[in-house]
């Protein structure tokens, strides 16, 4: 099909407020494995399942598809509700894990015992993929474990107010720890995909969630105990708790980042060029419109601003209910119709979400997109030092120009300082006029860092190869590698300020956890958010064609 | 102990950005410990013993005076800052490079350059030769700590690079005098920046 919507520019799709009201879609990763591990007819099973009374013991699922087989070793733990933390400073949690390359002998299993409870303190090896750790919920936990004990299925509600029995607070791949590299997986058609070997541990571990509770509940209980009714199992997602070690992540890694958002603003530009829309897609468009509308109502937060988005969100819904009747789908090039009404006439939450959901009925158009949002290009990192300095600052020009404008004295515009605590190495922010931080700041303000760069440049011959600049301003070095991706890969940047007073984290965790799959998100304060995975998605063992894809858009009304 | 390419390359980042480096060479320390690792040199015994050396506080001592053959500094090149220059003119390459320090750090931009031009190059200097490809290398006798001189020139495809490793075993010594250079990029904690940096402030155990 010929594409002739062109992208939106990367001065509208990538502002900081803009990224920080995404929703998952179709290219979401978690919707990327489940639908892939569907079509393939992966089998799970659990070979190992050794837990005591207290919860304490070990267990192995093991997924299989046509080429490789992946194991979750999982480690319950009695944790001491002191040391119940969600913070990287944890030492200990309620349940620890890994994803094993193949079966792990018993052997394996008491290697990995010896050091993936202990996370960041062990090491793990190459057969290794990811390592993680989960805590309880606590109050959720002991109600349904409570009332599985007594013969009681745990009350709705209290399982529709918090959504999950236990939530991650890390998920380390990608050679941490001692872990395999990227590398050794990267060629694997069934974790091409970003993220995928970590979307499958956390599946898997939904998994093991549910079959704790139900296994510790028999221990109380007895011959009383009753298993968890699989409606409500279904509502229980995974709980993440994300800070800001996640954040810098789109900013270290420009190139991937770009391939999340040209992706999916490829398959929106694809959508929108349609000419006409069928009366199969507009159904599918609306039933799934009204499935989005029943998910939102059960999306609740207490953050100010969170509050007022939602608000803003539930008002846009009844618009969009009312072009839904007049003018409807039925005219010429609708899509493109209801994103230029959107955008004129909606909150950037309500104009993400139907961005996303525009792309539903048109699988076929878009999900070829999903292995392209991996950074297969190792050579991006390496600078061409033959350009002239006068190209390299048009380049930084076209990425950065918007920043040009900005104060970079005012103490407004620079406000923050992103920095590591040498205390378990916890990405902070912190306030560079009030703390002593200054010198540690992490490069990751790159609107600073190129209106600096352009400045200097411009006091140098504008024929000069870049090379002669660069060997005498090494500072400005990181900035031209980024200018030269940039102009290679156009949303590989944010266009907004990282280190403002009034900058928002969690705008950065939101974009990135919206591409993981993540629905319901929840800020606890402006550098922390709470998420909800996997919710309503099918069990392993009940995994298939006909439900792996729309499982983010529940039927039911919950409370 | 065995480490993953992935940190070997964080931790040389990390120690360069601690020795005083800017970041851009920093990135570029990181890429090119990894790629030493993957032809089976150590490279973080090579980047500790540099940035022992101390280079980054007068870099423009030991940086090429200009980029007109042959190279020369005031005094010994860093090959951080050398080594850049090379793969960024992997096109107008000098033949001739003068007195350089850890000089096998060097290889790993004589390579991007290789691989860049898609011309193997050939890097000599006293009592070794080293040639490269890009993704393979073969070296002939030993790289010395210091050379005085070093000549780059185009070669053959004729050469057999070493099999690529994909983890990294290195020296204990030099693995804990990287960490204590990283060490310097972290904060040192404060009760202020416990509570707030990270954004507490609701209870997370609930």
């Amino acid at each position: 099909m010929s594409e002739t919507t062109a992208l939106r520019p990367a001065l509208t799709a990538m502002r900081l407020s803009r990224l920080g009201s995404m929703h998952q879609c179709r290219l979401s990763f978690m919707r990327q494995l489940t639908r892939r591990m569907a079509q393939e007819n992966w089998s799970f099973a659990r070979p190992v399942f050794d837990i005591d009374a207290k919860g304490v013991g070990r267990a192995v699922y093991t997924a299989q598809g046509p080429d490789h087989t992946y194991s979750l070793v999982a480690f319950a733990h009695d944790l001491p509700p002191e040391m119940r933390s969600d913070r990287v400073i944890a030492t200990a949690w309620d349940a620890t894990f890994t994803l094993f390359d193949g079966v792990p002998t018993t052997a394996d299993l008491d290697r990995l015992e010896k050091n993936v409870p202990f996370q960041e303190a062990g090491r793990v090896t190459d057969r290794e993929l990811s390592v993680s750790r989960a805590n309880r919920s606590v109050r959720l936990w002991a109600h349904v474990m409570d009332a599985l004990a007594s013969g009681q299925q745990p009350d709705r509600d209290e399982v529709e107010k918090v959504g999950y029995l236990m939530r991650t607070t890390a998920v380390y791949g990608s050679g941490k720890l001692g872990a395999a590299d990227r590398e050794k997986t990267a060629h694997r058609a069934d974790v091409q995909a970003p993220f995928q070997i970590e979307m499958l541990s956390v599946f898997l571990t939904r998994a093991f969630v549910r079959d704790l509770v139900e296994e510790m509940a028999r221990a109380k209980g007895g011959a009383k105990a009753i298993r968890l009714d699989p409606a409500i199992a279904s509502r229980l997602g995974i709980g993440n708790s994300t800070g800001l070690g996640l954040a810098p992540f789109i900013v270290n890694h420009p190139v991937l980042f770009n391939n999340w958002i040209e992706a999916r603003e490829t398959a929106i530009a694809r959508v929108c060029a349609l000419p006409t829309a069928s009366a199969d897609e507009i159904a599918q468009f609306k039933a799934l419109f009204d499935c989005q509308k029943i998910s939102f109502a059960g999306w609740h937060s207490e953050h100010p601003i969170q509050i007022e988005k939602l608000a803003s969100l539930h008002g846009d819904l009844s618009k969009i209910d009312a072009y839904l009747s007049d003018p409807g789908l039925t005219g010429a090039a609708p899509w493109q119709a209801l994103m230029d009404w959107a955008s004129a006439n909606l909150g950037e939450e309500a104009q993400e979400m139907l961005a996303s959901l525009i792309l539903e009925p048109y699988g076929h158009l878009v999900d070829d997109l999903g292995p392209t949002m991996a950074d297969n290009t190792p050579e991006a990192f390496t600078i061409d030092g033959s350009i002239s300095i006068g190209d390299t600052a048009a380049q930084i020009e076209n990425s950065f120009g918007w920043a040009f404008d900005l104060d970079w004295d005012a103490k407004g515009n620079i406000a923050r300082a992103w920095y590591v605590s040498e205390e378990k190495l916890e990405p902070r922010l912190g306030e560079r006029f009030n703390e002593p931080i200054a010198e540690y700041e992490q490069p990751l303000a790159p609107a600073r860092d190129a209106t600096r760069a352009y400045q200097a440049l411009k006091t140098w011959d504008a024929d000069k190869p870049i090379a002669a600049f660069l060997l005498r301003h090494p500072e400005h070095r990181h900035t031209v590698r980024r200018a030269q991706i940039a102009a290679r890969f156009p949303y590989s940047e944010i266009h907004d300020n990282t280190i403002a007073a009034d900058m928002l984290p969690i705008d950065m965790l939101r974009v990135k956890l919206a591409f993981f799959g993540a629905t319901h998100f929840d800020p606890r304060s402006d550098r922390w958010v709470r998420i909800c995975m996997y919710q309503d998605t099918p069990y392993p063992e009940d995994l298939s064609p006909e439900n792996a894809d729309f499982w983010t858009y529940p039927t039911e009304v919950s409370s | 102990m065995s480490f993953a390419l992935n940190e070997v390359e964080v931790t040389a980042k990390k120690a360069t950005r601690g020795a005083g480096y800017d970041w851009g060479l920093a990135e570029e320390a990181g890429k090119a410990t990894r790629w030493l690792c993957i032809q089976g040199l150590d490279g973080p015994t090579l980047l500790a013993s540099l940035l022992a050396a101390g280079y980054a506080g007068e870099l423009s001592n030991h940086r090429p005076k200009t980029l007109a053959a042959p190279w020369n500094g005031a005094e010994s090149l860093c090959p951080l800052i050398t080594g850049s220059a090379l793969s960024d003119c992997a096109a107008t390459l000098p033949g001739e490079i003068g007195a350089t320090t850890a000089p096998a750090i060097l290889l790993p931009f004589v390579a991007s350059a290789a691989r860049q031009t898609g011309k193997p190059l050939q890097l000599s200097g006293s009592g070794f030769s080293a040639w490269t490809d890009g993704d393979a290398l073969s070296v002939q006798g030993s790289i010395p700590a210091e050379v005085e001189r070093l000549t780059l020139e185009h070669a053959g495809e004729t050469a057999l690079g070493n099999p690529e490793l994909t983890r990294s075993t290195p020296d204990a010594a030099a693995w804990d005098t990287l960490n204590q250079f990283a060490h310097r990029i972290y904060a040192p904690a404060t009760e202020e920046s416990r509570l707030l940096g990270a954004g507490a402030g609701l209870t997370d155990n609930d």
